[in-house]
């Protein structure tokens, strides 16, 4: 598939390396030579310089036959303006990323459609909703839902009161097999275990259910259920304001930032919460906010450093819930490994969303971005499949894959070594990064 | 349990031997083309030609069957393979050259197989008499491979290759300050490369096919032409055929292997527009145009031109033969004197464009100096003047003319310490400066000319196997060899 990114900027960039290891034609559009010179020469795709809105540079890079145009600028108006273009010169599909959620309204979006921006990807909105998400489930690390909610994957990591931890998966001290333990991560490395591996404490689990044992799973995880019902929030960045915009009604927020000017902005548009201006690194800004009141702590300055450190000061406060925004994503595996909560990377949002709506194309396959490095995907049976052959306990499956659960005629169930996959099933599938493509020859 | 783990290796040796053993593979395939001409020209050599496959292939076999822990290969990993594929490859290439026909010692088929592969076209070969024709068709075939390079091949068939590491060594073997991609996918822009000069040998061969030469000479000209190295099937080259079809033929294609292959590729699909408009291309006309009035004056001067063909056709064709670096000579070149020797001098170095299969220092390198220069000189006059060397009609970063200026001061710097060298071993002191500056061209232009002897068979054995280093240096540009013999790349 030919996709033309418009923007090097970070989730440009990103998107630009993820597809181009997914055997994508990508072709790189941006104004700056040194950004695109370090990309050009370290991957399999083609840079080209030029402006993302003029319609010389789009004819250049070959718009008129691109599958995908994506437009990532940080400029809203240019990106629609550049979507419009190329959309004109005939890119099949345009995406631009957008700033404001007026947008996003459905009939707002119609007339955006019409000017030729096809999809719509508000990043901040996205980040603002998995905290949202974090916050109600805040006893996971991660909440990732599945068709609609009728799968969940979780992670949890295991502190010292769980009964899981030093046995090996295939003693489990459970009767039923109402969830599957995907993945396990341990300092930095991830694992897809066998029934021959043993949970560790402090690994984070990452668990496959359906929603009725989300209990379950809580309890034998050793985890307490939390109402949050304050949230402080450091640093006033345009996901702080987006979130607080949201969800003012459901907590109670207060924003701590360093920039005056901003808190006087911050005041007049978001009446319901409270604006603090003040220096979230000194601890006694904290103390003097009673920090000791809150059940949660978001730290989403524009410095990843920043809110790691805030992040841990917070815990030692004594604060039950933190998120980080780690923008770095080389910062992404090391502040999970230490006892933040939940990090929360815009970056990888953003791209995955745009994965979803490249895929919508190709509906056999789709596939989830959850960790950064491993990967879920829905993968569907086609006729006369290898893994149709027998039951899944007979297969000799590739190790590094766990199959999670099938969706067959719209209903849910966990696989287990007795179930017979058949065609026209949806696979729920867990992998390492890089490996999908020799699992889906199991498939076809 | 399998975990994912990032193996951080000093080196990925596995992955690199893997990709080494796809290439012997496709080497020991290649060493089908002249076991299929021994077979029709009811040679014996037809069973060496087999085993040399044989043992090529079941190496390059073998080593595919390395197991590597990641396929991640960085940057180092790309340099190295790069400068081994070429020794190794080289080293498997000399194997028909020990056992058939000829039985050459190994520093006399190593430096054949290394001169064939850089497109160098010096030889060891007294004479081409007698030879088995499998062998003249396995040199010409070497030139081929190595005219557009064997692992850029690699990159547009092996689809392993496809990947980010794959951009690396592309760059590695690819000449030319900056590399242009045809298309985002690496393995595309291999393959419309390889496309365009496949399709130009076709042409050539046919066209030369209607010549007085018989097919298999069509054939092996083809094949050594386009890919500018200049081994011929005659110990008089291409004079045996005394033709002016065929120079004109020759002529043609030697000046479009010269040519960067992207800009014939955007050509042909119709995305080029003016040619013109790539100053690299256009200053390569010009400087043909330029050292062919050279000539002719110098052929005026000496009294030289008996018909209108020593003006016209014979200047020219020594021109564009000499600039692409193919190195066939005019058969009375001696006698045209020094102007002629002091430009060829100047058109060895200058070679032609880069992203071609020529050698020599690319034109391109030389348009970014000159104007260079002429910024320079001018802020010396108006020193608050901001300027940019401008290419193609873009202006380009500081970086390029710090690359070209380091470039050109190595490939001196070459030139000079080879000379010494060989000086050293007993050559005469013109003739082991003319012999380095030669080979690190690629043009192979050899000792005929200063008059030491026909060939590069007098040499002694260490000269040899200097020049190859030599020649190998050159034809991956210099960087990626040398850096091999940096303490920084070797450095944990």
């Amino acid at each position: 598939m030919k996709i033309v990114i418009a923007g090097a900027g970070e989730v440009g960039t990103h998107l630009a390396k993820m597809l181009s290891n997914e055997d994508q034609d990508i072709i790189l559009l941006d104004n700056d030579q040194a950004r695109l010179d370090v990309i050009d020469s370290n991957y399999n795709l083609m840079t080209w310089n030029g402006s993302t809105s003029s319609f010389s540079s789009l004819r250049d890079v070959g718009v008129s036959n691109a599958d995908l145009y994506i437009a990532v600028t940080p400029y809203e108006t240019r990106n629609i303006t550049s979507c419009a273009i190329a959309k004109r010169l005939g890119a099949k599909k345009t995406v631009a990323r957008i700033d404001n959620s007026e947008f996003l309204n459905p009939d707002n979006g119609a007339i955006l459609k019409d000017v030729g921006a096809d999809f719509l990807i508000y990043p901040e909105n996205i980040a603002a909703q998995e905290i949202a998400v974090a916050l109600y489930h805040n006893w996971a690390r991660y909440w990732g839902e599945l068709h609609n909610g009728g799968l969940l994957l979780i992670g949890v990591k295991l502190h010292g009161d769980s009964p899981l931890l030093d046995c090996k998966l295939r003693d489990l001290p459970v009767k039923t097999h109402d969830f599957h333990v995907a993945a396990i991560k341990r300092n930095n490395e991830t694992i897809i275990p066998n029934g021959n591996d043993e949970i560790r404490r402090d690994d984070i689990v990452y668990f496959i259910t359906t929603p009725p044992f989300i209990q379950e799973v809580r309890e034998i995880c050793g985890k307490k259920k939390r109402i949050i019902k304050k949230a402080l929030i450091v640093g006033g960045s345009r996901i702080a304001q987006r979130f607080a915009k949201l969800y003012n009604e459901e907590f109670h927020i207060k924003i701590i930032d360093n920039d005056r000017e901003n808190c006087e902005n911050m005041a007049t548009i978001l009446p319901n919460c409270e604006i603090v201006y003040g220096d979230a690194l000194d601890i006694e800004v904290l103390r003097e906010n009673n920090i000791y009141q809150y059940d949660a702590f978001l730290a989403l300055t524009d410095s990843s450093e920043t809110n790691i450190l805030s992040c841990l000061t917070a815990k030692e406060f004594g604060v039950p819930k933190t998120i980080a925004d780690v923008e770095n994503l080389q910062f992404l595996s090391q502040a999970e490994n230490l006892n933040i909560g939940t990090t929360i990377n815009k970056k990888l949002f953003a791209s995955s969303h745009i994965f979803k709506i490249l895929l919508d194309a190709d509906e056999s396959n789709s596939k989830f971005l959850a960790l950064a490095d491993a990967e879920v995907a829905e993968i569907y049976v086609k006729h006369n499949a290898k893994i149709t052959k027998s039951p899944v306990k007979d297969l000799k499956l590739p190790f590094g894959m766990t199959l999670a659960a099938l969706v067959r005629e719209n209903e849910i169930q966990l696989i287990n070594g007795n179930t017979h996959i058949q065609e026209c099933d949806f696979v729920v599938v867990f992998c390492l990064s890089g490996t999908i493509h020799k699992i889906e020859k199991w498939f076809n | 349990m399998l975990s994912y783990k990032k193996h951080r290796y000093y080196i990925n040796m596995p992955m690199l031997l893997r990709v080494i053993g796809y290439l012997l593979v496709i080497e020991s395939l290649f060493m089908l083309i002249p076991c299929i001409i021994a077979l029709i020209y009811g040679e014996d050599s037809f069973l060496d030609f087999l085993i040399c496959a044989g043992i090529s292939g079941a190496c390059g076999g073998g080593m595919m069957m390395l197991k590597p822990k990641t396929k991640e290969m960085g940057k180092r990993e790309a340099i190295l393979l790069t400068g081994m594929t070429w020794v190794i490859l080289s080293l498997f290439g000399m194997l028909p050259f020990l056992s058939v026909g000829t039985h050459l010692s190994v520093s006399d088929a190593f430096f054949e197989t290394m001169s064939g592969f850089t497109t160098t076209g010096a030889s060891v070969l007294n004479t081409l008499i007698g030879i088995p024709k499998s062998i003249l068709a396995w040199r010409c075939v070497v030139q081929w491979v190595g005219g557009l390079g064997i692992i850029l091949f690699t990159l547009a068939v092996v689809p392993m290759l496809n990947y980010s590491g794959g951009m690396q060594l592309f760059n590695a073997e690819v000449t030319g300050i900056t590399h242009d991609k045809l298309r985002p996918r690496v393995s595309y822009t291999a393959k419309g490369l390889w496309g365009v000069y496949i399709l130009l040998t076709i042409l050539l061969i046919v066209f030369l096919s209607f010549s007085k030469m018989s097919f298999f000479d069509a054939f092996c000209h083809g094949l050594s032409t386009i890919s500018t190295g200049g081994f011929s099937t005659s110990d008089m080259s291409i004079a045996q055929w005394n033709s002016i079809y065929l120079k004109i033929v020759m002529c043609v294609f030697m000046f479009l292997g010269g040519v960067n292959f992207s800009l014939l590729f955007n050509l042909l699909t119709g995305k080029g527009g003016n040619p013109f408009k790539n100053t690299a291309f256009k200053c390569y006309v010009v400087i043909i145009l330029v050292c062919y009035i050279g000539f002719v004056i110098n052929i005026l001067i000496e009294g030289l031109a008996e018909n209108w063909e020593y003006l016209t056709i014979d200047p020219l064709f020594q021109t564009i033969s000499i600039l692409s670096s193919t190195g066939i000579t005019e058969p009375n070149f001696h006698d045209w004197g020094s102007i002629s020797i002091a430009l060829l001098l100047v058109m060895i170095v200058m070679g032609s464009c880069a992203g071609s299969t020529s050698g020599g220092a690319k034109v391109d390198r030389f348009v970014v100096l000159f104007k260079f220069l002429k910024t320079e000189f001018y802020k010396m006059m108006h020193p608050s003047t901001v300027t940019t060397v401008t290419i193609n009609g873009k202006g380009t970063s500081g970086s390029v003319v710090q690359k070209t200026l380091a470039f050109l001061f190595l490939y001196v710097m070459v030139i000079c310490i080879g000379g010494l060298a060989m000086s050293l071993m007993g050559l005469p002191l013109s003739d082991s400066f003319f012999c380095a500056l030669s080979a690190i061209s690629n043009t192979g232009l050899g000792t005929e000319v200063t008059g030491l002897s026909e060939n590069y068979a007098l040499i002694p054995d260490a000269a040899k196997w200097l020049l190859s280093l030599i020649m190998l240096i050159g034809r991956l540009e210099i960087f990626t060899i040398l850096l091999l013999f940096t303490p920084t790349f070797w450095k944990r």
